[in-house]
Formats: structure tokens, C-alpha cells, sequence
């Protein structure tokens, strides 16, 4: 698969802070691509230089096969962003809103209205259009800023923790649409999130701390690197599970013990089938990567 | 040009649409205005009278329509300013809250964000500005109206002057406000200072010689001559003819700033356009080549 954003030994200081160091990663067409990390990581630094906000002191950036460098524009029209916060007038209506900036990527008239129309049907807010933006719920606001952000048919989605404040369901929701578009679109979604569930369904998960890629990889092989399996027993006795000789806690109406990996659990239902009547083995969940990766929890939207 | 229209519409839009600055920006003139109508006419009338000598006897209308000159002058000079500060607010605006990222992501270029910036402001500040003159106009009718339609027509062209200047002069100084709080400082000062600066609150004739050359420098001074010029021509027309005596005139003239001079040497009405046009295109000059600076620095 082509890769539609490659990203290599970049380099950026504040002074004496060095935000970002010797970065290098890729990002595949049509993938979601995840970005974690606490904050002071790097995400944003990295997200300001690719979205050519910020220079970067060294290193090169190719979007879609072009350095960022030598045609930023063209980058430019290849990114669609949707802030943390939403970045839209909250004074005008959620047409004049999209109109204005339709207008700064050449979408004026007829073409914009057409694409209005589309994007109003695929994120649901016909009914939306002649509202004042201040005026709409949170979850509301943030399908206008996801719509803000396609105007332009963008090859790229970028998602600065687009989901942070909003409810489980509006949460799903956006997903659910984002899922769409990808599918449809064969969109590539750049996100950055605080909620470890959301990085957990991304194709590549890469973890920054102090500026810097200390994991990559999918979640399954994150998870099998840094990260146990979890077996929990059910309908058994304490007494029981203390014949096993592993430590143990008593979780959720079950008792569940940590194995190194798969390979390891199926080696311990084996010596002790009696035992293991009811079960079920899991795999580690991101927050555990995280923590093993950093030493730092990253849960919710909160830096524990 | 389409982004540029439609960021012009944008801001155009969103300053109409925030009823607390239209209406703050709306409001200044008119209660500039009322304060002088209330509390200097009177000053100005008996300064006035007191300067003439004991054997003219001179029409009421005559007085009202140099006093209302003098005070709708004075007005416009300092709203023109005032206003632009106002309007152009929201680029310091988009700034502080967020939105100035939002449009950098997409292509438009900072020259094209800056210009939309001034322009808006520019077109706020005008409809504003032709407004406050339309009731300056009324009011001079009810005291004495001694306009042509050729003095009308200048007045029009002085605030579209002086609108340039003020809005190049805020989009300058609003590249280097970053926060609310420096918005509303900025604002105060404008406020309070412009119009002595500029001779609209006091003629700079009264100021001691030296400050006087100082003030002579600043283009905005000659804005608010040429409107004093262009209200009062008609008052100075009606003098002469009911028989008062040139040097009275001039020195009326030379009292109330109509006549301003430049280290002794009187500066001619051509001239005080030219010193703001010239004014306006350097000023605009410097905000392209800051705004470039600034941007540069943003990204580093």
C-alpha cells in the first residue's frame, strides 16, 4: 500500500526544549494511523509541522509524494484538520461558516452547494444549516468541524483528539462516520486521542514520549510486546485458584491472573484442566502498553 | 480574489453580527457628538464671540453653523480612528481565540488574510463613519448650514481618507496585541489620546510651539484640518461677505487649525491630501512587511 505520509529524522527545538527528535514514521493510504502520547510529547509539535503551521529545524516531510518544503500549498489542499477545540466563528450560521472556507480552497456557487448537500447528508446536520454555530450542542459543533474539514476532499483526515468532552454516544457516532468515510473515501485519518479504546481500533498505533517514537506498531503487536494476556477464572473457589501457584485478583466476579502471553496461558490450562472449567483469556488492553511503554497512564483525556 | 471576497465577507459579517462591537463602534460618534453639543458648544460659541470685535454684530446661525463646523469636525477626525480600532479588532481576535489556525491550515496566503483583514475593517469603519457624518449633517442643518454640495462631497472624501488611515494605522498596531487584555488596553488609549494628538479636542494652535511641531509630523493632524476646512468653508465664504475683515478670518483660521503649518510654512489643502494618501500607502506598506516578519516567526 502507498504510503501517504512519510515522515523522516525530523527534527524541532523551542530554544533549549527539543520537541520533537529524529522522528521518523510513515503512515499508509486509507489506514487510521494513531498518535499517543502525553502532553509535551511531541504530538502537537509534529501535527503544527505537518499541517505547515510551525517550521521544522531539520528532517524532511513528504505528503503524498510531495516535500512540504517545496509546495506547502499542495500539502495544504491534501489535509482536512479538525482542532481539539473547534476553531469556526460561532457568531455566523453553519453555512456562512462552511461557505468561508470553502471559498479559501476555490469552492464557491454551485460546487460548494453540492458539496454542502453531500457532506449535510453524510454527517447529519440538514437540519443544521441555518443555525448559529454558538448555539449547537457540543457534539453538534464537532460533525460541522469533521464537515469543515472535508470541504476540500481532502486525502488526509487529521484528528487533533477530536472526541475530547464529547458523550459516549455523540463519540460513537463520530466514529461511525469516520469509519464510513474511510471506507467509502479510502480516507487516511492521522488521530491523536487521549482515550485508549479509540487508539485500540487504529491500523497503527505510534507512542511518543519526550519527543521521541519509543513504540510502533499495530495494536495486536503492541499489546503481545508490551502488554500480558489476562486469564480469568469463573465459578471457582479461592482455594482453587491458589493451587495454581500464580498471583491473582478477584475482579468483576472472577479471578484473574496475568500471564507473560497466550503461549503461557494455554501451557497453564494444560497442567491444570480441572481447574479451568469456565474461563476466558484476554489480551492486554492499550492503557497497559501505554503505561509499559512510558511508565505514565493516559486515560480519558487525563495525564495520571 | 474568491478567498479574499469571501474572508472580506467573513469578517464583514462577523462584525455586524457582534452586536457589542457594531453598536460599541456605532455609539462613539453619537455620544461624542451629544458631549459636545452639550458641554462645548457653549465653550466654543462665547470663545468665539469674545474674539470678535465689540462693533461686528453677527447672525446666531452664523455662530451655530462655525461652532457645529468646528465640533462635527472634531468628531469625524477622532471616530475615523477610533472606529477602525474598533472594527479591526478581530484580527487580534482570531488570534486569541483559535480561529487565525483554521485558516492558515487551508492555502490562502498571509498577504490575502492580512489585506481581507484591512479591507473589512476599512468597509465596517466606512458605513460607520458615513453614518455618524449623516447625522453631523443633520445637526449642522439645525444649527446653520453653510455647505456647498462640492464641501459635502469633500467631507465624504475626508472620512474615506481618514477611514484608510485609521485602518492601516490599527492593522499595524494589531500585529503586535496577542491577548483580550491588550485589545481593551489598546482601545482605552486610542480613546483617550488620538484626540488631543490629533487637534480634534483642542486646536493645536493653543499647544506650546514646540509640541505644536512635534504634532505637525503626524499625518492625522492634517485629517482633521482638511475636515474642519471642508465644514467651515462655507462659515469663512459668509464672513467675508457680510463684511468682516480678511485678517479676522485668517486669524479665526489660523486659531481653530484650518490653517496648520509646517515649521512656519502653511501647509495648502492639495498638499494635507497628499500628506495622508502618502501616509496611508506607507502605512499599508509596513503592515504587509510585518505581517510577512510576524508570520515567518510564527512558524519558527
Amino acid at each position: 500500500m502507498k504510503q501517504i505520509i512519510e515522515i523522516s529524522h525530523l527534527n524541532k527545538s523551542f530554544g533549549e526544549i527539543k520537541a520533537v527528535q529524529d522522528l521518523s514514521f510513515s503512515v499508509r493510504e486509507g489506514e487510521l494511523f494513531a498518535f499517543l502520547g502525553v502532553n509535551g510529547a511531541g504530538k502537537s509539535t509534529t501535527i503544527n509541522i505537518l499541517c505547515g503551521q510551525l517550521r521544522k529545524d531539520s528532517g524532511t516531510v513528504m505528503i503524498d509524494g510531495a516535500d512540504l518544503d517545496k509546495n506547502r500549498n499542495a500539502a495544504k489542499r491534501d489535509l482536512g484538520v479538525v482542532f481539539q477545540n473547534s476553531a469556526l466563528d460561532q457568531p455566523l450560521t453553519v453555512r456562512e461558516n462552511l461557505r468561508s472556507r470553502a471559498a479559501l480552497y476555490g469552492i464557491t456557487g454551485k460546487a460548494f452547494e453540492e458539496r454542502l448537500r453531500e457532506l449535510a447528508r453524510l454527517l447529519d446536520f440538514e437540519n443544521l444549516l441555518g443555525r448559529t454555530l454558538g448555539k449547537l450542542s457540543g457534539g453538534q459543533r464537532r460533525r460541522i468541524d469533521i464537515a469543515r474539514a472535508l470541504l476540500h476532499k481532502p486525502k488526509i483526515l487529521v484528528l487533533d483528539e477530536p472526541t475530547t468532552g464529547l458523550d459516549p454516544q455523540t463519540r460513537s457516532l463520530l466514529w461511525n462516520v469516520i469509519g464510513d468515510l474511510r471506507r467509502r473515501e479510502n480516507l487516511t485519518v492521522f488521530l491523536t486521542t487521549h482515550y485508549m479504546e479509540e487508539a485500540a481500533d487504529a491500523d497503527t498505533v505510534v507512542i511518543l514520549d519526550g519527543g521521541k517514537i519509543v513504540a510502533e506498531g499495530t495494536p495486536l503487536e503492541l499489546k503481545n510486546r508490551y502488554s500480558g494476556d489476562f486469564i480469568t477464572l469463573y465459578g471457582i473457589s479461592e482455594e482453587e485458584v491458589k493451587t495454581l501457584k500464580e498471583s491473582f485478583e478477584y475482579r468483576n466476579g472472577g479471578y484473574r491472573i496475568a500471564v507473560p502471553d497466550t503461549a503461557a496461558a494455554t501451557e497453564l490450562i494444560l497442567r491444570n484442566p480441572d481447574v479451568f472449567r469456565d474461563y476466558e483469556i484476554v489480551k492486554g488492553r492499550m492503557d497497559d502498553v501505554f503505561l509499559a511503554v512510558t511508565g505514565k497512564n493516559l486515560t480519558g483525556g487525563a495525564e495520571k | 480574489m474568491k478567498e479574499l471576497g469571501a474572508l472580506i465577507r467573513r469578517n464583514v459579517s462577523l462584525f455586524f453580527k457582534d452586536k457589542g462591537m457594531f453598536f460599541t463602534s456605532l455609539i462613539t460618534p453619537v455620544i461624542l457628538l451629544v458631549l459636545y453639543a452639550t458641554f462645548l458648544a457653549n465653550v466654543y460659541r462665547d470663545i468665539f464671540e469674545s474674539a470678535l470685535p465689540a462693533q461686528f454684530s453677527v447672525p446666531d446661525s452664523l455662530i451655530n453653523g462655525c461652532v457645529g463646523g468646528q465640533l462635527v469636525s472634531s468628531i469625524l477626525a477622532v471616530s475615523c480612528v477610533t472606529v477602525a480600532f474598533c472594527s479591526n479588532m478581530l484580527s487580534v481576535q482570531d488570534k486569541v481565540n483559535g480561529t487565525l489556525r483554521d485558516l492558515t491550515v487551508s492555502p490562502v496566503r498571509s498577504s490575502v488574510l492580512s489585506l481581507s483583514y484591512y479591507i473589512a475593517s476599512f468597509l465596517s469603519t466606512l458605513i460607520i463613519c458615513f453614518t455618524a457624518l449623516g447625522l453631523c449633517l443633520l445637526y449642522l442643518a439645525k444649527q446653520g448650514w453653510y455647505l456647498s454640495t462640492f464641501d459635502v462631497v469633500c467631507l465624504f472624501g475626508d472620512v474615506f481618507l481618514l477611514v484608510m488611515f485609521g485602518t492601516a494605522l490599527s492593522s499595524i498596531i494589531n500585529i503586535f496585541l496577542k491577548t483580550q487584555g491588550q485589545i481593551s488596553a489598546v482601545g482605552t488609549v486610542i480613546s483617550a489620546g488620538y484626540g488631543f494628538v490629533c487637534g480634534a479636542y483642542m486646536p493645536i494652535s493653543q499647544f506650546s510651539v514646540g509640541l505644536q511641531r512635534v504634532l505637525s509630523f503626524l499625518p492625522g493632524t492634517y485629517g482633521t484640518s482638511l475636515l474642519r476646512n471642508h465644514a467651515l468653508r462655507g462659515v469663512y465664504d459668509e464672513m467675508i461677505r457680510i463684511g468682516f475683515p480678511s485678517e479676522v478670518v485668517e486669524g479665526i483660521k489660523d486659531s481653530i487649525d484650518c490653517n496648520l503649518y509646517f515649521f512656519d510654512r502653511q501647509v495648502e489643502l492639495p498638499v494635507m491630501v497628499g500628506i495622508l494618501v502618502v501616509a496611508v500607502i506607507v502605512l499599508l506598506l509596513i503592515d504587509i512587511i510585518l505581517t510577512g516578519i510576524r508570520s515567518r516567526k510564527a512558524e519558527k
